[in-house]
């Protein structure tokens, strides 16, 4: 094997300090005198100072985990075609909006928030209402009105969150009216009226997945009663 | 890297919502998410909400992964990096060290395509072959001399050296093809 090949291969180990003195040296003689193997190295050089500044970064904390699963959205929705999965969303309307009336969910409300537009929506408006379920449910109900909201195309809906400095949570998704109203009985994580703000963004399913493509169309103060 | 690939677990997710597929991928990936997160982000408590949000995009988006066109790594570091880029534009904080690197000011997303470049290295070491990614793991993550490599592993001294310079090529040949392809 060539003076070259011999060297090229001991790049890899230059550039982490492995070597003993005299084979470093003996690279560094070689890179002196051949311009082909200086620029390689500065390419594996770029690799190498990435893989080393992710070594030293550390590892997550042991609870992330715990926390990142029980944060998933707990719905279905892509798992069923849209079309099943907006006839399910009336059927649940209908369903809850009757349990509703019957005052299953007269408990008072525990947080409310007015919604607030933003330039992407800036006729719409809506209003929330948080309420306390019974006991042994681990879940509080959500009172959703909005009105002003733009259509959804075929591949976007809309998705409440709640939120504040250091996380939030999707309280789940829903498809306006053809005069962009809806209301909504939701079904939402119990910590949900102690967060702070309450946001509906427009969403898409998307072929590649960007979550920055959510716009954000409505938002509010969460003001606990 | 053992059990089921990662494509199988990611259809599991979509088909039945199956959150021990997510939790093996989370313990694939998350690492290295949450590695980049501290990075780039220069901020503990922001890598965290990058690794959730990114884990919560593949649960969320499991059934629009198609394996045809990537591979699961480079679909999950693609959202990792659009989502990290989302958090650095949207930072208000006072810019934060770590070490002697300065990271990006609030406002500028990625102005020299660091980040970018950044999780283009972690998404190829993912598709590494085996033998490439070992080394480097051990090398790298583990921080095991050429010499404890070699005992580790069961390869000779000379052959953990020509190795590990082949992965970074390999690392570095992959990153390139991507760019190009």
């Amino acid at each position: 094997m060539s003076e070259h090949s011999t060297v090229k291969d001991l790049f890899g180990p230059y550039l982490i300090g492995a070597l003993q003195p005299e084979e470093a040296r003996r690279v560094e003689e070689h890179l002196e005198a051949c311009a082909g193997c200086r620029e390689e190295l500065r390419d594996l050089r770029s690799v190498h100072e990435c893989l080393a500044d992710l070594a030293t970064a550390g590892t997550p904390p042991p609870d992330l985990k715990d926390r990142v699963i029980s944060g998933l959205p707990r719905r279905a929705s892509y798992r069923v075609p849209i079309a099943a999965a907006v006839a399910a969303v009336v059927l649940c309307t209908v369903v809850l909006g009757a349990l509703y009336a019957a005052g299953l969910f007269g408990r008072e409300a525990v947080a409310s928030a007015t919604l607030e537009p933003t330039d992407l929506a800036p006729r719409a408006g809506g209003e929330l209402r948080v309420r306390e379920s019974d006991p042994t449910d681990p879940n509080a109900r959500a009172e959703l009105e909005v009105w002003g909201l733009p259509r959804c195309d075929e591949n976007e809906y809309y998705e409440l969150w709640f939120g504040e400095e250091g996380g939030r949570v999707s309280a789940g998704t829903f498809r306006v009216d053809t005069d962009g109203r809806g209301t909504l009985y939701m079904t939402v994580p119990e910590e949900a009226g102690r967060y702070r703000q309450v946001g509906i963004t427009l969403e898409e399913f998307p072929e590649e997945p960007r979550m920055n493509s959510a716009k954000v169309v409505l938002g509010g103060e969460l003001r606990r009663s | 890297m053992s059990g089921e690939a990662d494509e199988v677990l990611v259809r599991r997710v979509a088909r039945s919502g199956d959150e021990s597929a997510l939790s093996e991928l989370y313990d694939r990936y998350s690492g290295l998410v949450y590695g980049m997160g501290v990075r780039y982000l220069g901020d503990r408590a922001l890598a965290e909400d990058l690794v959730q949000d990114v884990f919560t995009a593949v649960w969320r988006n499991a059934e629009s992964f198609d394996p045809s066109r990537a591979s699961f790594a480079t679909w999950l570091f693609r959202i990792a990096r659009n989502r990290a880029t989302d958090l650095l534009r949207r930072r208000r904080a006072r810019v934060r060290t770590i070490g002697d690197d300065k990271v990006p000011e609030p406002g500028e997303a990625d102005p020299a395509g660091e980040l970018s470049r950044g999780f283009d290295v972690v998404a190829a070491l993912s598709r590494l072959s085996e033998v490439h990614r070992e080394v480097l793991e051990l090398a790298y993550f583990e921080g095991l001399s050429q010499r404890e490599i070699s005992g580790r592993t069961g390869t000779p001294l000379g052959t953990v050296k020509s190795r590990t310079t082949a992965a970074l090529r390999a690392l570095r040949e992959d990153m390139l093809a991507e760019e190009n392809g």
